[in-house]
């Protein structure tokens, strides 16, 4: 009985201690959960590491997810309330994720946040904007552009990059007469790849009156409409003229990039950071050869993107230690520490990812970093004609996959253009009304 | 005489507690089982069934409002489902065949005893053993438009001209996604052939070679009827695996190009998981569920009447 009673004060005392060393750790630490898609790894990690040697006091437990699947994990880990407190997002998320309260606006918390909406580029502000208040803070910011082979075009007698959509066709038609190459445009519209509409999108911006939306009305389907046209331009290159790869149709990013690495395609629309890996003398052997011109068409305007760092709802009911240590970690991640932007910086100078933070280009190691493997004026220029993406809803995510399998079936030819774009509104005004 | 009696009024009411521990006893012993049935299996079926009869759109949590069977008919109206059951129709009947066959013709290697039969046999069974979200990765590589290995192979031998993008056209993405299918899926079958039989008295054989017989009547009058209940099985077996494919297609096409390959399965995880309509989605599970229900009766039904050797 004894025995039994001295156990169990044991008991008691170990759990006390255990309780007691808890909350002195609560009161002077806090623990941060952060997620991000699989990028960078190794620098995101490093990032942490100096955070957390700025911060003493807090520490960060950082999850990685595969881009295809980061979007449905992360809408999972909200509805069950599995703890994240800073994670990635991007614009054609933002809005479902506000409206269903999963995320905050980051302006209602941290002052600095307004102050900094000057420095950034408008698209990128407009695409992390929901109701008037800023979500995010630019983890980076890019532009789709048109790459070409510089080398292939040489060869093939041309010596300036296509101007408009119909020079293109005219180009590519020459190169595969000429046998530089069986297929000279690539696309990546694979149904899995979440940029797909992106490249789209901006080729439909590059067309004169090139709009998708006027507001939240769908103009992409009247007959005779820039997105007609651009599609009818694809179908008509993969299905009549066959200058575009049909294997564009299951390519994703990367792969798409070692495809162009091959020297197997002259012209692509990419994301503007994959440039760096293009010429990147480490991973291809045709590094160098690779140049971004203006997007091709009437306007040359293209879509202007930004993936950000977004603080969840999850965060601010931890309480007010958890909400300022996320105010830090989004201000050394994408605001400014010590009045620069240290880790866009690296970001930019290291992996070729575009920012939104404009005084970056004004830095001489950015500026050098660029113009390495492409060009800064000719960036700038493409950057000022870029435009955020229209339409932007809380369901413009699950509209935007739907018509990835819709589009194909147009690529494919199974179903004309017009008709493709009609079931396409069709479905916009049904997720609409719901 | 114990004084636990095994006749006798008053020997038995002395003994209740006892008694009635031991009639307790077996109970509790499956407690723990039952509790992990609950929780695994009958908790998220009934919890599932829930689900498919309200509104659960995971992007609108505030709304889970019963709307009986809408999900049903929603999901069953939907071009989107009768165009699934149509791939999943060609891709498992295209692909339960060709398990037969592929299976029948190795069983029948193996069971000739030559001398590469042991090699044989663990090559055919390796891909049983790999992971279907590997052998799908695997397959996608071999098939790439622009540096797989088939198309190297096809244009080394002069077959083929150009590279073709073999994912990229829905016949041959259907016909890839078949033969991944058949790869992974057929040494199952082939072990099964090959019990079947081993199974045959080989006295059979030998009085069909004595009355003249050839290797084609042994065959036909032998080897068929004897393997009919095993194929039958594997018909089974395969049909609702082929029906259930979602890995491979997870891992090679995405459901694309198109909706070539977007069988119904992988319609019930788009729904589930990427338009985060938990609704739809646990509707659209039931009603897989029940198609293969009703198949699986029919075919009992078939193997019922079956005359087992």
């Amino acid at each position: 009985m004894f025995g039994r009673s001295r156990v169990l004060m044991a008991a008691v005392l170990a759990l006390t201690c255990c309780f007691v060393a808890g909350t002195g750790y609560a009161s002077g630490n806090v623990d941060l959960t952060f997620t991000a898609w699989s990028y960078g790894v190794e620098t995101v990690n490093d990032n942490i590491a100096k955070f957390e040697q700025m911060y003493p006091g807090i520490k960060v437990a950082f999850s990685d997810f595969s881009w295809f699947d980061y979007h449905d994990i992360m809408a999972t880990r909200f509805f069950s309330k599995t703890p994240t407190d800073v994670c990635y997002s991007s614009d054609h998320w933002l809005q479902e994720w506000a409206a269903a309260g999963w995320i905050v606006p980051l302006e209602d918390y941290f002052p600095w946040v307004r102050e900094s909406k000057a420095e950034f580029a408008k698209y990128a502000v407009e695409g992390m904007t929901y109701n008037g208040k800023l979500y995010g803070v630019p983890y980076y910011a890019d532009l789709m552009i048109f790459i070409y082979n510089e080398e292939m075009l040489k060869k093939a007698g041309f010596n300036q990059p296509p101007k408009t959509w119909e020079e293109l066709a005219e180009q590519a038609k020459a190169m595969k007469a000429k046998g530089i190459c069986n297929y000279p445009i690539i696309f990546e519209f694979g149904q899995q790849e979440g940029a797909a509409n992106e490249v789209l999108i901006s080729m439909v911006y590059s067309r004169k009156d090139g709009h998708m939306f006027n507001g939240l009305e769908p103009v992409f389907n009247k007959p005779g409409s820039a997105a007609a046209k651009t599609l009818e331009w694809i179908t008509e290159g993969m299905q009549k003229s066959k200058i575009i790869d049909p294997a564009s149709l299951t390519m994703a990013e990367i792969e798409l990039v070692k495809s162009m690495q091959s020297g197997q395609h002259a012209f692509t629309i990419l994301p503007k950071y994959n440039l760096a890996e293009l010429n990147n003398p480490a991973s291809s052997k045709l590094a160098g050869k690779f140049k971004m011109a203006l997007m091709p068409g009437d306007t040359h305007e293209t879509v202007g993107y930004v993936r950000f760092y977004a603080m969840t709802k999850m965060a601010v009911d931890r309480g007010k230690d958890v909400v300022d240590a996320v105010g830090k970690f989004i201000q050394y991640f994408g605001g400014k520490t010590n009045g620069k932007y240290i880790v866009e910086k690296r970001w930019a100078v290291e992996k070729g990812l575009g920012f939104a933070q404009l005084p970056l280009y004004d830095d001489p190691d950015v500026v050098k970093a660029i113009n390495s493997w492409g060009d800064v004026k000719l960036e700038l220029e493409q950057a000022k004609l870029a435009r955020a993406k229209e339409g932007l809803s809380p369901f413009y995510g699950t509209w935007d996959l739907f018509v990835r399998t819709e589009l194909h079936k147009a690529y494919l030819g199974q179903q004309s253009p017009q008709q493709v774009l009609d079931t396409c509104a069709k479905k916009w005004n049904e997720m609409r009304k719901k | 005489m114990s004084p636990v009696g095994v006749s006798g009024r008053g020997t038995l009411a002395s003994s209740t507690p006892m008694i009635s521990g031991r009639r307790e006893k077996p109970f509790l012993l499956v407690v723990p089982t039952l509790g992990i049935v609950l929780c695994f299996t009958v908790f998220p079926i009934g919890y599932a069934l829930v689900l498919s009869l309200r509104r659960f759109l995971l992007t609108q949590p505030w709304d889970t409002s019963f709307v009986g069977l809408r999900n049903y008919w929603e999901v069953i109206t939907s071009d989107y489902f009768r165009a699934s059951i149509a791939s999943t129709f060609k891709f498992a009947a295209l692909a339960v065949v060709c398990v037969l066959i592929y299976g029948g013709l190795v069983g029948l290697l193996l069971d000739a005893r030559l001398w590469t039969s042991r090699l044989l046999q663990v090559l055919i069974l390796l891909p049983w053993a790999i992971p279907p979200a590997i052998a799908g990765i695997m397959w996608k590589w071999i098939f790439h438009a622009d540096y797989g290995a088939v198309n190297g192979f096809l244009v080394g031998l002069g077959l083929l001209k150009d590279y073709f993008p073999w994912l990229s056209t829905p016949s041959t993405a259907r016909t890839c996604l078949v033969i991944a299918h058949v790869w992974k899926e057929g040494s199952l079958a082939a072990v099964l052939v090959l019990a079947g039989l081993q199974t045959i008295p080989r006295e059979l054989r030998d009085a069909i070679f004595c009355d003249g017989g050839g290797p084609w009547t042994y065959f036909r009058h032998v080897v068929i009827p004897f393997l009919k209940p095993t194929l039958l099985v594997i018909a089974i077996y395969e049909t609702m695996i082929a029906i259930l494919t979602f890995d491979l297609v997870y891992v090679m096409t995405g459901g694309g190009p198109g909706n070539a390959t977007a069988l119904v399965s992988w319609y019930a995880y788009i729904e589930s998981f990427r338009f985060l309509n938990f609704g739809h989605g646990a509707a659209l599970s039931f009603t897989i569920a029940a198609v293969i229900l009703v198949m699986i009766l029919v075919y009992l039904r078939v193997l019922k009447t079956e005359e087992v050797y």
